[in-house]
């Protein structure tokens, strides 16, 4: 954010004379965070999530100069679309066009503080309220400050496109700000219904677009500041490495070094240039520490199910029992997902501007309020002296969760006086990140001699993905035995069979592992919905009839949302209709964070290798808000998820990771475009999320279209003929 | 070693490593963000950009290759260009890191073949995205082929 927009902001929206609050007068400006805490305390109409701060609309809201109006989202913009969905809510209430909007990440000097982080499908379903409401309260506020400067009765004055309106008197909001020395704070006024909604649920172009078509969109690597130098780290491909000693002559008398630093057990070369760091950093002579060399086998062995902690995460009626007595066939199987790395497609990195009494970091970080915490560590200094700056990010996909080279940078840039800019190589990104973990799942069944299904059990080996990352290792992990959010994320079953249960297995492995697009629901959907598949095969039903006989409880509302996402696919994919030769159909459907994703796939198999010709792919987000939008994650969760159960795998060799840049790390391209229909539903009252559900249906469907061709069952991702 | 060239029709006067990869001294040097870093060894195609109308993967090509050739990168592209109209109709982008790169090796494609079948734009186009913007990539190709003819 440019300098004299904050200047302007302060000036024009608090400096300006006071705030009057519910009646209380705040005289002179008292600073941001003071404003907060109060404006926190007094406004209490708004209903927040409880862990975003800031009630105040100048914390949210900005009019700039040409009238168009700046908001500034708390939530980060890594392709999910999140600033067109937050343009739309605001211009809704706010009376202005769509194109006036601007969105801004908010800068954590100034800005809204959110301690929640971007992700989990939550960013439109947590503020779609609270947005709102800060519009119109904005909106109300710009009324009430026209109705003072005209000397009018408040409710003479009307907004339209920006303008605010009484008989032929007209001013624009930002003549309004401008012309207000002070401001009255309503209450919560009354949000639109539906019915008169001019934007949302119709189709919005995003608010990004023209930025990223013409090249002129800014991600970390794109921060420039004068004086700048460069900075390239030294990593060990192996994750379990630790520097043991290293001999920086060669580097630091290479050309254009200015100094390598070596402190705490890590090491870097700061150059003039970015091609002088990284041509340094391969002189640095270091000594690894690598206490075990640890195999992919003894991974796949420390995750099975039956290892570690069990910790029961689902249980209706007694499946244990009924699986082991009485008539019936036991039908049980065994599947496995492997470790998976994000790969966006910008590397992690930092830029630091470290001086005396302020630092500003520019990290795409999918975390805030942690990253600035970390660095006023790091650092010794007042996290009000911090400024995390948040440019768009190259994708994000749960590895910008983390922390990346923040707090060396920042060290880097306080050690050399100067600004630091310091981006992982890909090899780095690669090889010294944090992965989806491997899992392994035994599902078992019962099926009695008319076919039914009497119980069905799901045991899942899983390590930790966040536990023990967010809170270190100290009691939670024990005391919860195993990672049920995570890990846990779509592990039981949907239908509604009698009896059953579901179990994590919680073990560690030496690998750093976290979240990964999709979650849990990613691998937990895989092993349960190609169960289910198998089952329908097994007792010889259509797989899509087979789920709906088992969503028979009209009081469970997921599974009628389900049911009639299954009625969808049935209907749109054609489903039965005679299948040419050679093609097979596959179906799954999953629930996640209470939007309800199906697919519906057709595959061949071409030159001996399997191709998804179509997907259909049906998503009920409880309510539209952009279909574009909606649309566009969907059809990357298609694009993704093929790439998921065809290709990607990564496995561990002499504790390393098998891929080091995208030769070894085959991802679907521009020849697995398959043809993509895409349908909404909606089936409530408020949006659900949207930017994983539609990701985990696709393997499992793929592997079922597979069984439907050739009768085999494929139980291990990626999926090999 | 002083290193001249054009790019996007302007003149472009180095000092700089001449083996430096062309991608570096673009961005760092003369502060033209477009073309990214996507993986430094020509198998993503983030850095995509021409030299004297052929496509190049700038992270692995020195700068001294540029000695006294005409760059192009996706600022050099005027706004009306097919590619980026097509672009901007179809709403390629997500996260939109990957696009640039895209955007140069399809306005490339076009030049040498301005009638492409599916499959060769599939197979001349072997950039990586990781959003999943591939389906829209294909429509868009498409899109500013139709537009080339107007």
């Amino acid at each position: 954010m440019s300098e004299d927009k904050k200047v302007f902001s302060r000036r024009k929206f608090l400096k300006r004379g006071g705030i009057i609050l519910g009646g209380t007068f705040v005289a002179g400006y008292l600073g941001c965070n003071t404003a907060r805490r109060f404006i926190a305390e007094t406004a209490e109409s708004i209903d927040l999530p409880a862990k975003i701060t800031s009630f105040n609309p100048e914390f949210w809201f900005q009019v700039l100069p040409e009238n168009n109006i700046l908001l500034k989202s708390p939530k980060i913009e890594m392709g999910q679309g999140i600033f067109t969905g937050y343009a739309m809510m605001a211009a809704e209430e706010l009376n202005v066009p769509i194109e006036q909007m601007r969105v801004e990440h908010a800068n954590t000097a100034t800005g809204i503080e959110d301690e929640l982080g971007t992700g989990g499908s939550n960013s439109t379903s947590t503020l779609f309220k609270p947005i709102r409401e800060m519009a119109a309260t904005l909106r109300e506020m710009l009324k009430l400050a026209a109705a003072t400067i005209w000397k009018v009765p408040v409710n003479q004055v009307i907004t339209q496109n920006g303008i605010l309106q009484c008989g032929d008197k007209k001013m624009t909001f930002f003549e309004c700000v401008t012309a207000t020395k002070t401001w009255t704070i309503p209450k919560t006024p009354a949000l639109k219904p539906a019915s008169e909604f001019k934007y949302i649920g119709k189709d919005v172009k995003r608010i990004d677009l023209k930025d990223k078509v013409m090249g002129t969109a800014q991600y970390t690597i794109d921060a420039h500041f004068p004086n700048m130098v460069y900075a390239t780290m030294l990593k060990s491909p192996q994750f379990n490495a630790k520097l043991k000693s290293v001999k920086t002559t060669t580097a630091e008398q290479s050309t254009d070094v200015l100094k390598v630093v070596h402190q705490d057990g890590w090491c870097a070369v700061v150059a003039k240039t970015q091609y002088a760091a990284l041509l340094a950093v391969q002189k640095l002579e270091a000594i690894w520490d690598v206490p075990k060399l640890w195999q992919q086998a003894e991974m796949e062995a420390m995750v099975t199910v039956g290892k570690g902690n069990a910790v029961s995460v689902q249980k209706t009626g007694n499946a244990k029992s009924v699986l082991e007595n009485g008539a019936g066939n036991v039908y049980k199987q065994a599947f496995r997902t492997p470790f998976g790395t994000h790969a966006p497609m910008e590397v992690n990195g930092t830029v630091a501007n470290v001086t005396k009494d302020f630092a500003i970091i520019v990290v795409g970080t999918q975390n805030t309020v942690p990253t600035k915490a970390l660095v006023a560590k790091a650092l010794g200094m007042d996290k009000k002296m911090i400024d995390i700056q948040i440019p768009y990010l190259g994708g994000g996909f749960g590895r910008k969760g983390r922390f990346g080279n923040v707090v060396e940078t920042a060290l880097l840039s306080k050690i050399m006086g100067r600004p630091v800019k310091m981006m992982y190589t890909r090899e780095q990104e690669f090889q010294n990140s944090f992965y989806r973990p491997l899992t392994h799942h035994v599902l078992s069944a019962k099926i009695s001699e008319k076919g039914e299904i009497q119980a069905i059990t799901h045991d899942q080996a899983c390590p930790d993905m966040i536990l023990k990352y967010v809170m270190g290792n100290r009691l939670p992990l024990k005391l919860l035995g195993a990672d049920f959010i995570s890990a846990g994320h779509g592990a039981g079953l949907l239908y509604n069979i009698p009896n059953k249960s579901a179990t994590l297995w919680n073990t560690e492995v030496p690998v750093p592992v976290g979240i990964w697009r999709g979650v849990g629901m990613y691998p937990n959907t895989f092993a349960t919905e190609s169960f289910i598949n198998e089952l329908a095969h097994e007792t010889k039903k259509d797989a899509i009839d087979f789920r709906m006989s088992l969503l028979t409880d009209p009081k469970d509302e997921i599974a009628q949302r389900t049911k009639k996402v299954l009625e969808t696919l049935k209907e749109k994919s054609g489903w039965t209709t005679a299948k040419p030769v050679g093609i097979g159909r596959g179906v799954s459907v999953a629930n996640d964070r209470k939007s309800i994703a199906g697919s519906v796939v057709e595959v061949a198999i071409v030159e001996g290798k399997i191709k998804v010709l179509r997907v259909l792919q049906v998503l009920d987000v409880g309510m539209i808000l952009n279909p574009e939008g909606i649309r566009a994650q969907m059809e990357g969760c298609v694009m993704m998820g093929i790439s998921g159960a065809l290709y990607e795998e990564v496995t561990v060799k002499d504790s390393q990771m098998s891929v080091s840049n995208f030769h070894e790390l085959p991802l679907a391209n521009l020849m697995d475009v398959p043809d993509i229909q895409i349908v909404m539903l909606a089936n409530a009252q408020e949006p659900y999320g949207v930017g994983e559900p539609p990701l985990a249906p696709i393997a499992p469907a793929i592997a079922g279209a597979i069984l439907d061709l050739t009768g085999k069952m494929l139980r291990t991702l990626p999926l090999k003929l | 070693m002083k290193i001249t060239f054009k790019i996007n029709g302007q003149d472009a006067n180095l000092d700089v490593d001449p083996l430096m990869p062309l991608l570096w001294a673009v961005r760092d040097e003369l502060k033209l963000t477009a073309t990214k870093y996507g993986c430094g060894k020509a198998l993503c195609g983030a850095c995509t950009l021409h030299i004297d109308g052929e496509m190049f993967r700038s992270c692995s090509i020195p700068v001294e290759y540029a000695l006294g050739k005409n760059v192009t990168t996706l600022e050099g592209l005027p706004e009306s260009h097919p590619i980026k109209q097509a672009w901007m109709e179809l709403q390629v982008p997500q996260c939109g890191y990957c696009q640039p790169g895209f955007m140069m090796a399809a306005a490339q494609l076009l030049e040498t073949n301005p009638h492409p079948t599916d499959a060769e734009i599939q197979q001349n186009i072997t950039n990586i995205c990781r959003c999943g913007t591939q389906s829209r990539i294909l429509k868009a190709v498409k899109r500013a082929i139709e537009l080339n003819k107007k």
